[in-house]
Parts: C-alpha cells; sequence; structure tokens
C-alpha cells in the first residue's frame, strides 16, 4: 500500500503537469482532492461533454443566501487535471476538506457570538474566510523562501522554481520539504480552523487507507503536505471533529471566467494571468515564439503594423533579458518587458490591451444546462414568479401604475436590476400625465445570466446585491453629475440605505469639490429627486438638506465664477444658469430663492461679470418683480449705452432676451423697455444691433415670434393695449359660454 | 585631484570599474569590457563578492536598466526616449563607460548636424593634394566606435533633420557602412552598438522614420515616481558636484532639497502633496536635473556671497529662474502657487519671503 501527497498550488499550469504526469505514471486506485466534500455529488458532471472549463462549485446555505463560496477551476488547474484523470479511468475520487456544511455552521455560531457587528463586512468576510486563506497560506510563507532567493514577490519565485519548470523529477518531494521547513520555522497561524481541516484531510485519508485502497494519491495545496504526511494519533483528531455543528449546503456549477479568475474580481484566490498559464499549459516548450506570435496578431488586429523581423526582435531580446537574470526561459516578464521596448516602442497604452486580451483574456467556461441554478439567479426566479413577469425571448411591454402594490414592486424589482446593469428591462417615457405611471418593455436573453452570476459576488439577493452595487459605484465615484444620477436611479429602487451611502457620497464630494460648474450640474438632478421622492413616500429630508448644502454653495461662489470668463464658458455657464433657475423655481424654498436673489443681484451689479450672464441676471431679476420701473430702465439704458463696445452690449443683450418670448409678449414693462431702446437707436447702430436681436429672437418659437411681430406692428402706431381691447369689444360672450362646459371636459376639471 | 571641469565616466568612476571586472566571473560577450550583469550592477549600484560597493548611477526602476542592457547585446540599437533632465545622457555615458570603457565616442544631434558628422567627412586640403584615398577620410565617432567595436552614441537624436536620421539605417542594419569614393566600406567589430537618446517634450523635432524606429528598442526613462528616490537622486548628485567644484559651503540639509523637490514635483504634476488641492503647471519640464541645478546654484551663492550654509534665500532665485520660463504665463502661475501653497505652511515662512522679496 503506498500513499503519494502531491503539493501544489491551486491553478498552477506546472503543477497541473506534474499531478497529470504521476497519475498517469503510478495509476492510483483512488485520487483525494482539496475541496469541499458537499461537491462530491456534482462531480458526475465533470466530464459531460457541455463542461468547459473556466467553471466553479458554488456551495451555499439557502437559508442564509449570503454565505457561499465559490471553488473555481480552469483546463489549467491540478485539481481540475486529478479529478478529470479519476473520472477518465473511472477510479474513486473524493473530496477531503472539512465540509462547508460545517464551515458555515461555524461561521454562524461565531457571529452569533460577536452579535452587533454590523453585515456590512458580509462581502470581503465571504472572500477572505474561504478559497482565499489557501492562497495567503502558501503565498505568505513562499515569500520568505523568495526573499531567500532573492526575488521580489513570492508568486514570481513559484512560478519559476515549480510552474514553469521543464523536469519534474522530485518536485512533489522538494515542495513537501521546503514546506515542512517553512512550517517549523514560522509561527503557526490561524491555528483553530486549519487544524480543523487538516484533521479532516488526515481523517479522509485514514478512511480511504482502511477500505483498502493500495495505491492512494491526495493533491492538496503544498501548505498542507506536511500536516497530512506526519500523522498524529487518530482519536486526537477524532477529538477535535466531534460534535462539529452543521447547516444544509448546496451546491452547483456555473460558468466562470478568466477575468473573474484573475485578481481584480474582488475575488481572493486569484491568479495574476490566467490567460498567460492556459498558454504555457497548452504549449509547455514555447520559447516565447508562440506567445509573441498572438501579441502581433492582437497588434495586426488592431491596426499596428506589426511585421515578422519585430517578433524575431522581441523573442531575442526577451531572451538575453532572461540569461541576464539567470532564468533558463524566458517568463511573462521578460516577454512583456520585450514587447514594450520592441513593438510599442516604449509607449505602455498597448500594453494595457495584451492585458485584457492575451495576459487575463475574456474566455469564458459553459456548464451543462440540466445543472441547479445559483442564489442570485434562484432569488431573480423567484421573483419573478411572485410579480408575474415572465422572461420571454421577445419583448413584452408592461404599463405599471405604482399606485398599485404588486406594479409598485414590479417597479422596484426592475428599478433595481437597472442598478446591477443586467439589462433585463427598459424605462420608456410615459406619455400619461402624473409621475405614478412607468412604462417598461421587458427582453431576456441568455446572456443575462452571465451578468447575473457576475453581479452575485455582489449579494445573493437582488436587494442585497443592488445595495452593494450601487453603494460600491457611489463610493468610488469622483464626479457629482454621476452621483446624482445614481441617488435619481437609486431612489426609485427602494435602497434606502444605499441612498445614504450615496448621499453621503454627495455631501464629502460638494465639499470638497471647487467647481462651482460641477455644483450647478448636480443641483436639477437633486431637485427632481425630492419631486419624485413625493409619489414614492420614501423620505427625502436628506436629500433637500444636500440640495440646499449645494445651492448654498454655489451662491457662495457664483458670482466670482461669472467673472472673466470668455464666451464659451459664459455660455455653458448661462445654460447652468436658467436650469439652476428653473430648479430653484421648482425646489420653492424661501431660503434658497432668497440667496439666489442676492446672488443674481450680485451679477447683474458687477460690473466685471460676462455680459451675458449680467443679462441674464438682470432678466431673472425683473422676472421675479426684485427690479421695476425706473430701476430697471435704469439698468437696461446703462447696459445698451452707446459707451459700451458692440459685441459686450450685444452679448449682455442676448443674455436679458433670453428664453423671454412668452414673458416679452405679456410684461407690458418689459416690452416698453425694449421697445424704448430699438426707437432711439440710429440707423447705423440699429444695423450693427441687428444679427444679436435677430439671434436672440430665432430662439423663441414662431408663434411666439408672429404674436411679437403683431405687437410691435400695434405698438409702433401708439396703439399698445388696443389690440385687447378691441378683442373685449368684439367678444361674443353667449358663445363662448357654450364652449365652456367642452373646456372643462377637455381639462379633467368637470 | 584633476584640473579637469568634468571628467567623464569611466575616469570618476574608473575605481568601481576596475573591482567590477575583478570580480566578474559571468560570460562577456565579445569586445564587452564587463559582462551583461555587472554592467547592470555598475548601473544600479549594488555589493560584490570581495565587499566592494558600487555606488547606483540611476536611481529608478532596475528592470529599464536591465532591458538597456539585455537590448545592447541583441543587434539592435538602443533608444533612451523620455522628458528632459530624465538622466537620458547620464545613462547613456555610464552605459558606453561600462561596456566599452570609453564614453567619448559622441555625436550632438542638432539641427545642423549634417551626414559628414555621423558618416565620414574629408580632409579637402589633402583631398585636393593627394586625391580620395583612406588618409584623406575624416572619421566620425560613430565610424571609429565601429572599427574599434566600441558603443556610440547619438545625443538628441531627434533634433536632426530626418534625411541625416536616415543615414543610421544602413550602420544599424548592415553594421556597415560605404565609402563609395574609395570603393570600400568599413565593417563593424562585434561589440559595436549605438545608443541613442531623444526627447519627447522640444517642440520642432524630427519624428524618426517608422524604418529607423524599427532598429532600435525604445526605452522610456520616466521622472521619479516617488518623492523619496527623487530626493535620494538630487542629494546624490549634489553632492558629486561639491566635490568636483569643491565648494566650501555646508552639505545641504536634506530638509531644503526635500522642500524643493517637493515644488517641483508640485508643480510638475498640479496637485499639492497632500492631493488635495490642483494647482496650474508651468511651461517648463522641471525635471530632477534641475531640482539639482538650483541645489548646486544655491550651493554656491551661499559659499561664495554667503555665510556658507545654505539659505532659503540662496535658492529663491534659482528656483524661480527654474520655474518661470515664460515671463507672463509662468509668474501668475508661479505667483499663485507662491500665496496659496508656500505661504500657508508654517515651516516655509524663510522661503516665502525670499520668493516674494524677489518677485517685487
Amino acid at each position: 500500500m503506498s500513499t503519494q501527497i502531491l503539493g501544489i498550488r491551486h491553478h498552477g499550469p506546472g503543477s497541473a503537469r506534474n499531478v497529470k504526469e504521476f497519475l498517469e505514471l503510478t495509476r492510483p486506485d483512488i485520487v483525494l482532492v482539496e475541496g469541499p466534500p458537499d461537491a462530491e455529488g456534482i462531480l458526475q458532471w465533470l466530464n459531460h461533454e457541455e463542461m468547459k472549463p473556466p467553471v466553479a462549485i458554488l456551495v451555499y446555505q439557502p437559508e442564509n443566501l449570503t454565505r457561499s463560496v465559490f471553488y473555481p477551476f480552469a483546463e489549467f488547474s491540478p485539481e481540475w487535471q486529478a479529478i478529470l484523470y479519476a473520472k477518465q479511468n473511472n477510479i474513486h475520487v473524493r473530496f477531503m476538506d472539512l465540509p462547508m456544511a460545517h464551515t458555515f455552521a461555524l461561521k454562524q455560531e461565531e457571529e452569533s457570538r460577536k452579535e452587533g457587528v454590523p453585515a456590512e463586512n458580509e462581502i470581503a468576510n465571504l472572500v477572505s474566510d474561504t478559497e482565499s486563506e489557501e492562497l495567503m497560506e502558501y503565498k505568505d510563507p513562499v515569500s520568505y523562501l523568495a526573499d531567500a532567493a532573492g526575488h521580489s514577490k513570492g508568486e514570481k519565485w513559484w512560478d519559476h522554481f515549480v510552474e514553469h519548470r521543464q523536469g519534474n523529477e522530485a518536485i512533489f518531494e522538494a515542495v513537501a520539504e521546503a514546506m515542512q521547513s517553512l512550517r517549523d520555522e514560522l509561527p503557526p497561524r490561524r491555528e483553530k480552523e486549519d487544524t480543523l481541516r487538516e484533521a479532516w484531510m488526515r481523517k479522509t485519508i485514514r478512511q480511504a487507507e482502511k477500505e483498502m485502497f493500495q495505491n492512494i494519491a491526495i493533491i492538496c495545496g503544498a501548505w498542507h503536505v506536511p500536516a497530512l504526511t506526519n500523522m498524529p494519533g487518530q482519536k486526537e483528531d477524532n477529538e477535535l471533529l466531534k460534535g462539529l455543528p452543521k447547516v444544509k449546503v448546496e451546491c452547483t456549477w456555473i460558468p466562470w471566467s478568466y477575468n473573474r479568475l484573475s485578481y481584480f474580481s474582488g475575488y481572493g484566490a486569484g491568479i495574476e494571468s490566467p490567460g498567460w498559464y492556459e498558454h504555457i499549459w497548452n504549449h509547455p516548450n514555447d520559447d516565447g515564439t508562440r506567445w509573441m506570435a498572438g501579441v502581433a496578431k492582437l497588434f495586426r488586429k488592431q491596426g499596428m503594423d506589426t511585421s515578422v523581423a519585430h517578433v524575431i526582435e522581441a523573442v531575442r531580446l526577451a531572451e538575453s533579458l532572461a540569461s541576464l537574470r539567470n532564468l533558463s526561459k524566458a517568463g511573462l516578464e521578460e516577454l512583456n518587458e520585450a514587447t514594450l521596448s520592441v513593438l510599442c516602442n516604449g509607449e505602455s497604452i498597448m500594453m494595457k490591451l495584451i492585458h485584457d486580451e492575451l495576459i487575463v483574456s475574456n474566455k469564458i467556461g459553459q456548464v451543462p444546462i440540466d445543472i441547479p441554478k445559483p442564489p442570485l439567479q434562484a432569488d431573480i426566479e423567484k421573483t419573478q414568479k411572485r410579480l408575474k413577469l415572465q422572461p420571454t425571448a421577445d419583448f413584452k411591454d408592461y404599463q405599471l401604475d405604482l399606485r398599485t402594490e404588486n406594479d409598485l414592486d414590479r417597479s422596484i424589482f426592475m428599478h433595481r436590476l437597472q442598478l446591477l446593469e443586467i439589462q433585463w428591462g427598459r424605462k420608456y417615457a410615459t406619455a400619461g400625465k402624473g409621475t405614478f405611471k412607468e412604462n417598461w418593455r421587458l427582453q431576456w436573453e441568455p446572456s443575462l445570466s452571465i451578468e447575473i452570476i457576475e453581479k452575485g459576488i455582489w449579494g445573493n439577493t437582488v436587494e442585497t446585491a443592488a445595495g452593494r452595487y450601487a453603494g460600491n459605484k457611489a463610493s468610488a465615484s469622483a464626479s457629482l453629475k454621476e452621483l446624482t444620477d445614481l441617488l435619481e436611479e437609486t431612489i426609485p429602487a427602494e435602497l434606502p440605505q444605499t441612498v445614504q451611502t450615496i448621499i453621503h457620497c454627495i455631501n464629502n464630494l460638494a465639499a470638497s469639490s471647487g467647481d462651482v460648474m460641477q455644483l450647478m450640474d448636480a443641483v436639477p438632478g437633486l431637485v427632481s429627486v425630492t419631486r419624485y421622492g413625493n409619489v414614492r413616500k420614501t423620505d427625502t429630508g436628506m436629500v433637500l438638506d444636500i440640495a440646499r448644502n449645494i445651492i448654498t454653495r454655489i451662491c457662495v461662489s457664483l458670482p466670482a465664477a461669472c467673472i472673466s470668463v470668455n464666451n464659451d464658458a459664459a455660455q455653458v455657464l448661462l445654460g447652468l444658469f436658467s436650469k439652476m433657475n428653473d430648479a430653484l423655481n421648482l425646489l420653492q424654498e424661501k431660503n434658497c430663492m432668497a440667496e439666489w436673489r442676492q446672488v443674481l443681484l450680485a451679477v447683474a451689479q458687477n460690473k466685471l461679470t460676462a455680459p451675458v450672464l449680467s443679462g441674464y441676471a438682470t432678466r431673472l431679476l425683473s422676472d421675479c418683480k426684485l427690479l421695476v420701473g425706473e430701476d430697471l430702465i435704469q439698468k437696461f439704458s446703462c447696459a445698451m449705452s452707446s459707451g459700451n463696445a458692440p459685441p459686450i452690449v450685444s452679448a449682455w443683450l442676448e443674455g436679458f432676451l433670453r428664453g423671454s418670448g412668452t414673458i416679452l409678449l405679456l410684461d407690458d414693462e418689459l416690452w416698453g423697455v425694449i421697445d424704448n431702446w430699438v426707437a432711439l437707436l440710429d440707423e447705423l447702430s440699429f444695423t450693427d444691433a441687428l444679427p444679436v436681436l435677430r439671434r436672440t429672437f430665432a430662439g423663441f418659437t414662431t408663434a411666439e415670434r408672429k404674436k411679437l411681430g403683431e405687437k410691435a406692428k400695434n405698438t409702433a402706431i401708439g396703439k399698445g393695449s388696443e389690440v385687447v381691447e378691441q378683442m373685449s369689444v368684439n367678444f361674443d360672450y353667449e358663445a363662448a359660454k357654450r364652449g365652456l362646459p367642452v373646456i372643462m371636459k377637455l381639462l379633467k376639471l368637470g | 585631484m584633476s584640473n579637469l571641469l568634468r571628467q567623464h565616466a569611466e575616469q570618476i568612476f574608473g575605481h568601481e570599474l576596475e573591482e567590477l571586472d575583478k570580480n566578474d566571473t559571468g560570460k562577456r560577450p565579445a569586445n564587452w569590457k564587463l559582462s551583461p550583469q555587472s554592467v547592470v550592477t555598475y548601473l544600479v549600484g549594488g555589493r560584490l563578492k570581495n565587499g566592494f560597493e558600487v555606488s547606483p548611477k540611476y536611481i529608478g526602476n532596475n528592470r529599464l536598466m536591465e532591458i538597456a542592457v539585455a537590448t545592447l547585446t541583441t543587434d539592435r540599437g538602443l533608444l533612451l526616449y523620455g522628458l528632459p533632465g530624465t538622466a537620458k545622457s547620464w545613462v547613456s555615458e555610464h552605459l558606453a563607460a561600462a561596456i566599452s570603457g570609453d564614453s567619448t565616442m559622441v555625436v550632438q544631434g542638432t539641427a545642423g548636424t549634417s551626414e559628414e558628422s555621423i558618416r565620414y567627412g574629408w580632409n579637402y586640403a589633402r583631398l585636393l593634394a593627394e586625391g580620395p584615398s583612406e588618409r584623406a577620410l575624416v572619421e566620425t565617432p560613430v565610424m571609429r566606435a565601429m572599427k574599434d567595436g566600441k558603443i556610440a552614441r547619438i545625443e538628441e537624436l531627434t533634433r536632426i533633420g530626418a534625411d541625416v536620421q536616415d543615414t543610421l539605417i544602413t550602420i544599424l542594419s548592415e553594421k556597415s557602412l560605404p565609402v563609395p569614393e574609395l570603393n570600400m566600406e568599413i565593417q563593424a567589430i562585434k561589440g559595436f552598438n549605438i545608443i541613442a537618446t531623444a526627447n519627447n517634450r522640444d517642440k520642432g523635432v524630427n519624428e524618426l522614420s517608422s524604418a529607423l524606429k524599427r532598429r532600435f528598442n525604445t526605452v522610456i526613462l520616466p521622472v521619479p515616481d516617488l518623492m523619496d528616490k527623487e530626493i535620494d537622486i538630487v542629494k546624490r548628485r549634489v553632492e558629486s558636484f561639491e566635490k568636483t567644484m569643491e565648494l566650501p559651503a555646508e552639505p545641504p540639509a536634506l530638509q531644503e532639497i526635500r522642500r524643493i523637490v517637493t515644488i517641483f514635483r508640485e508643480l510638475r504634476s498640479g496637485v499639492t502633496s497632500d492631493g488635495k488641492s490642483k494647482l496650474k503647471s508651468p511651461s517648463g519640464t522641471l525635471s530632477t536635473a534641475e531640482a539639482i541645478s538650483v541645489v548646486n546654484n544655491g550651493l554656491a551663492m551661499a559659499a561664495y556671497f554667503g555665510d556658507g550654509q545654505l539659505k532659503a534665500a540662496d535658492l529663491a532665485a534659482g528656483i524661480m529662474g527654474a520655474i518661470v520660463k515664460d515671463p507672463v504665463q509662468d509668474k501668475i502661475i508661479w505667483q499663485e502657487y507662491l500665496e496659496t501653497v508656500v505661504k500657508p505652511r508654517e515651516d516655509w515662512k524663510d522661503i516665502y519671503r525670499a520668493c516674494r522679496d524677489l518677485n517685487t
């Protein structure tokens, strides 16, 4: 009877090759693999023909979906190769790690012990508690070996000495010895859980021995090797494992992607370069030529001229770099440096492309369709059923009336999915009045399930996932506009906690931002949010506070921002001014209004203000009757006086008349001011003023222009108010009365 | 001490090169004075087997130096690229010194650099007297390097006109230099290669043709990424300057250097070092090299006009001179910086006062 322990690194292509060769050579009759025994039942799918790695085993607790663990496998994972070998040769294969049923239960106990710890860290916990500890275990200790060998990073050292190695005699013995010495030297870490896990592994090995298997092969993380070689007494282990708590868990296979296998997906047990690992798994003898050819192909696809000579030179440089560094073969770093220097002329922009397409690569796995589902997907399907929203391949339109409960829930659900960027539904503008209606068009696509799994890292229910995802996006954002947009999207999704987070972020950013324009950009969104809130019965007090706060900040710095700006910037500001004014009118806040009027006064009165802004501010002041009669006339003629340069005059007038068609028509005072001014112009100045007047008036609607024309005609012959009078003289009251009921009906007033 | 104003790299660091040679067991490419590993050690510094300490010449990413040296072992030229003052010429000089023991085969690229100064010229007196012959040929540094199997350096390659640049193509790809007048050619001896430097900031540069670009491996030398690194560079270079100039001034306090580096870094990157407020950047590049010369200038001022101690007042003029390159734009930027950033800093009062006095 022989027991062989093979220490490996998870997702190490060299380890995978060694394991495969070793198994084929020694032909064991049972293979024990480090992994959750809970998932043994679904191993049968592994050599299903529709199963294409990268895939992952998902273990989760159905009663508490926030507790789940992914065990990803790529083709070059040693575990995958070991299980594949066992399945192909019809020998036994068992997982030997501590079952997740126990691990989850232990965690549950621990959590209930330290009650009151907020659940926010859960994602972090999930990641660090599970697979990543395996990475930590061998990564940290290995860095000591790397230090001793003069390498900067533990992972690089392991890559060079184990994964990229050609010959593999006695490699497993060497690894075992190295780990043994590390475990002897370093103080033990994470004692409780590690001991439990290793005890369980030993228990599984003993079990196999008891069952009279002759030739046992054990595949586990290198760090565990010494613990499994030096078996302590059986009794001790049994003592440890006695009475472990247990919960119910479920497992499934899900498609995984290289992108999620890499470090950047927030998943702990990642590897930096899955694409590169796949390359060395498939082409172990490549000296870099094949890799470089791939790089050249990618560059050509992007329209960059890349010749064969480039490839030759790059491979040469990589080789001389390797020999300079005393390496037997050029690794990824050497190849990257050669690419940078030869193919990219030193510019690192294209390296990003290589990183995304080749080094990480965007390969996605596939699992057979008849496999059970992951939690977020399960939650979505459950909600779909509850709300009677069936996913269909063809699109279907829904009109939701938010006053009914079911429709409100549907709308909340759809908004949450939108927050998660799961593009199932699209919202359309409603034709009717009021904000209680929403139009949605739903269309399901198979690719959405990938999105759902991807978003699965944020939470296992739509609510938690959407909340965390939006919260995370908010804290990463650096633009106020983006944040207010996000807030607008989040409020209808009914995620009060996330809304708070976003408001907090907005507050912080508003405090640190010195850019008035950015602040002004944010105001209309915030104000419209407060309006939305009323319909949805959410508390908008906080949003209102923020809006007030931002408005105050704007009011403080706006007058200065209007000084000495060039024409283009002034035009942008002008747009913001009018939006801001609309928003404030919508808000109907006395204090804000008062502040705003002060600002308008300051802007209008400062001689250095850009003329177009000064003009607009003056108009707004006259609109709210703060500047009337003589004052207005004085201000107007002062700005229009011939002492000013023509471009300044015309800009001022442009601002003054902006969007004022109807007001001009109705406000006789304003009309009079302009009319008088035009009448006083001499021919030359009138010709000068024409273009700008024309430009300004072109902004009014045709009907307005027509009416203005009529009014001008009438005033010109000195009968200013006669239009109205004439109309009242010829008015047929009886006929009008008969029309009233129809109008009432039309306006829905009757 | 030698009388020379500035010594070549192989003269100043001759001792280090000797020690490296003694301890070098690696394989040396033909006509190289040192093995590639030792060349890298010479550049980035380190301790030799016999305990000899080699001073670092380039402080920054060691990998860049490895790429540079590895390039020179292949048959491609090396192009060092980057902002002015990022140690391109410095690195090229030391590379040549370490590899060939001779950093003097250098052609300075200018808008007026002609083909004759890269390939070969004629001694017209002799040409008229004796007719075309090898004796009438005037060798250029490039030609001599080819004959001796050494490294030739070309400074500011992009300043040279495009037609003249392209004469390098044959030299780099065929490794030969035809002399049709004499019906002969010079074939390069092993060990010959070219290091060119070019900067990407100057106006009026001549982009390399893609044919020429293809014959160079490019290494971009960045500005120092860490504050401490930059301080270290300035400190080392200033100390070596003191030595060569025999200045009586006291060595500059680290504090002074730190302040100058901070000012330069902040203005260069357009944000204050705490990352809280944004700044406008002046038109100059504000490289590390300029920081070094500001400190050197200050030292000289302190030594000859002051009390021998480096004070803020000695530095102020230098700082302003380095930053204000455009008298209108840069001056506003500098004043804004002075008033908004320098003034509020408690322990910067002296430098604020010194600079403000200069401004008025």
